[in-house]
């Protein structure tokens, strides 16, 4: 699976022709089909291109809506769900 | 516009420019959904689809209500609507409750009146989060929305056997609370 850094992600932001892709904790989706993220944004204040971990965290509905997208890659260096040690 | 009433927003600390934005792809949601409404309720034909239908009719003007009672306030704020129709149709916050493919399956009629309805619960739930002791006004219209779209949601929840709503259908008035915005 492809290897995305923040700065290769940037590049897939739905403007001028480019697919949409976002991230959410450390999975890359492919969400250009989305009528939502038409032009690369959604709802006015996102952009794609970029790591919504921490945005969605704030949103009105969970992660499960990317489900419906495929993943298209891992964000490198990003690490979630590590257990703490008691 | 309003000019002192859009000051007081931004002085709130709200980005009105993003708000009127907002609410524009809301007001398209509204009324897109309106007409994509009329073609479901057309459809919901049968032993199945004449059950619903009545529902699908007050949600079908009580959205077209949202969108009416949306639109001063976006020309108070500074905003407009978009003068090409076509263009206000694609920049709609919610996706078209599209006709499914089998329009005699009413369960997938349901789940188009859900998603449609619970996209616009989370739409509203946002803007009331975000003017919210800032933007009092829009607050107040939105909140109006959000408990009409929370009574559409819950109706045709109800049929997709997700638990009772505790509702009973709309007794020949639409809009109970928007119509203060109607008026």
């Amino acid at each position: 699976m492809k290897e995305f850094t923040e700065k290769e992600l940037a590049q897939y932001d739905g403007k001028n022709g480019n697919p949409v892709y976002v991230a959410y904790k450390g999975k890359v989706y492919d969400v250009s089909s989305s009528f939502l993220w038409k032009d690369g944004t959604h709802q006015v204040f996102h952009s794609g291109g970029v790591d919504l971990t921490d945005a969605l965290e704030q949103a009105p509905h969970g992660g499960d809506v990317l489900e419906k997208f495929p993943v298209i890659g891992i964000l490198r260096n990003v690490v979630f769900d590590t257990p703490s040690k008691p | 516009m309003a000019r002192v009433a859009r000051e007081m927003v931004e002085k709130a600390g709200i980005n009105v420019d993003q708000l009127v934005e907002l609410l524009v792809k809301n007001a398209a949601a509204e009324l897109t959904t309106y007409y994509y409404y009329t073609i479901l309720r057309c459809n919901l034909i049968g032993l199945e689809g004449e059950g619903i239908k009545e529902i699908a009719e007050a949600a079908r003007i009580e959205d077209r209500n949202h969108f009416e009672a949306l639109v001063p306030r976006i020309y108070e704020l500074g905003g407009k609507l978009p003068e090409d129709m076509k263009a206000f149709h694609d920049i709609s916050a919610c996706p078209p409750a599209k006709l499914p493919t089998d329009p005699t399956d009413t369960m997938a009629m349901l789940k188009v009146l859900v998603e449609a309805e619970r996209c616009a619960v989370r739409g509203y739930t946002h803007i009331c989060n975000m003017t919210a002791g800032k933007d009092h006004r829009t607050y107040d219209l939105s909140q109006a929305i959000l408990n009409e779209e929370i009574e559409h949601e819950s109706w045709f929840s109800e049929f997709l056997g997700e638990g009772p709503s505790g509702h009973f259908m709309r007794r020949g008035e639409t809009s109970p609370f928007v119509s203060k915005f109607l008026k």
